[in-house]
């Protein structure tokens, strides 16, 4: 997927230190590939292989191979760089840019940016920022909590008691990532993270009380920013058809990635929030190696097997 | 409808005998019926209703269980219980 310089300005200006010292309206020129290339190679004169698609970094190495060169020679070498339609120059450790890159800045239309950051942070910090940025991403009906590091993300009908649910999740301790909306991103590593669309952040509507805000009433530990998924809870009316030993789990797939999923028949009475809380213990420790229900099956097993009846 | 009462004796035909997966099914089916369903080996006597009471009956491979249903529903719920004990509870 490619974004624009300016998604990037936009979405990363703060965290990594960024300003604009030309170019500005040509933000709007597209990072094809959404990475970063060091340009040394470039300036030297080498274009058989130069990644021009990419966000170009002018670091200590460019600064310093290009004050080694003659006057002359210097312009012509950044010319030629220009030429390549790179997207644009992000220049680190808050160097100068020369007369010479702000003119071919506006000649060719590229953004230039500078940051205080040196290069090497810079550019991992960057990398992390364009991963996000780039990354697949969907919004998903349901309400997402973080309990003990184990990301939970309840679903249901409207009505069934997510969001009582997490309230009762949040006085015993819990953390609120969102409310009935969730924001899913799927991560390089293939994990999903999910957070709370920006504007309505760590509000909750609760039936018959309306709109609350949750660090306003709880304190900020109620609330997490975003959060890994561990484990999706189906909220339903009772069938008599629900799992009764968890041997054999069941998953669903969000883009793309297996999640193991619950369904807990929902009665009137029952403590909703107990159970949620257990079953992310549960989760927790599958997720350490220890499976209680399919451990408590292979001994049985080992048992029956054992006292196998012949003829009997 | 008149309250009867069936007792039963049905053998355990699968290769593991009644460990977690037929115990549930068991309970999942027992759970449907209004009647009292139990389960008896041994001298070991327990609802068929109970989970955590199937797996410690002891239901090893080839062995006999004594099932009795009392209630207004009995005949179906002996029945389908026969049924899941002679499709060896759907496994091998």
């Amino acid at each position: 997927m490619a974004i624009t310089v300016n998604t990037l300005w936009e979405e990363g200006s703060e965290n990594l230190s960024l300003s604009i010292i030309a170019g500005e309206q040509y933000l709007d020129r597209k990072l094809q590939e959404t990475t970063m290339n060091r340009p040394g190679l470039a300036l030297t004169g080498f274009f058989q292989y130069f990644a021009n698609q990419r966000l170009q970094i002018f670091g200590l190495a460019e600064f310093t191979y290009l004050k080694s060169l003659p006057q002359a020679e210097k312009v012509k070498r950044l010319e030629d760089l220009f030429k390549q339609q790179i997207p644009g120059i992000v220049i680190t450790r808050n160097r100068k840019a020369s007369k010479e890159i702000l003119a071919l800045a506006e000649q060719y239309k590229v953004p230039v940016l500078r940051t205080s950051m040196v290069t090497m942070n810079f550019v991992n910090e960057c990398t992390v920022i364009l991963e996000k940025l780039t990354a697949p991403q969907e919004r998903i009906q349901g309400t997402c909590m973080e309990l003990m590091g184990i990301g939970v993300l309840l679903r249901g009908d409207p009505g069934i008691g997510k969001s009582e649910t997490a309230l009762s999740l949040i006085e015993r301790g819990y953390s609120l990532v969102s409310d009935d909306v969730t924001e899913v991103r799927k991560t390089t590593r293939g994990r999903l993270v999910c957070w709370a669309n920006e504007v309505t952040r760590y509000h909750m509507e609760i039936r018959g009380l309306g709109i609350i805000h949750v660090p306003s009433l709880f304190g900020v530990a109620a609330i997490r920013r975003q959060t890994e998924l561990d484990l999706v809870i189906d909220l339903k009316p009772p069938t008599g058809n629900e799992d009764r030993t968890g041997v054999h789990p069941d998953e669903i797939e969000i883009m793309g990635v297996k999640v193991p999923c619950i369904t807990l028949p929902v009665r009137s009475g029952r403590d909703m929030a107990n159970i949620v809380e257990v079953a992310a213990l549960n989760q927790k420790l599958k997720e350490l190696g220890h499976d209680a229900a399919k451990e408590l099956d292979d001994k049985i097993i080992n048992r029956l097997t054992k006292g196998r009846v012949r003829n009997g | 409808m008149a309250e009867e009462t069936l007792v039963k004796k049905l053998k355990v035909l699968n290769e593991y005998g009644i460990h977690a997966r037929p115990a549930a099914l068991l309970v999942k089916a027992a759970g449907k019926y209004e009647c009292d369903i139990f389960m008896e080996k041994d001298g070991n006597k327990v609802s068929c209703k109970s989970i955590m009471g199937l797996m410690t009956i002891e239901g090893f491979p080839g062995c006999t269980m004594t099932v009795t249903t009392s209630g207004s529903d009995a005949k179906k719920a002996m029945d389908e219980i026969e049924e899941l004990f002679l499709n060896k509870f759907g496994e091998d």
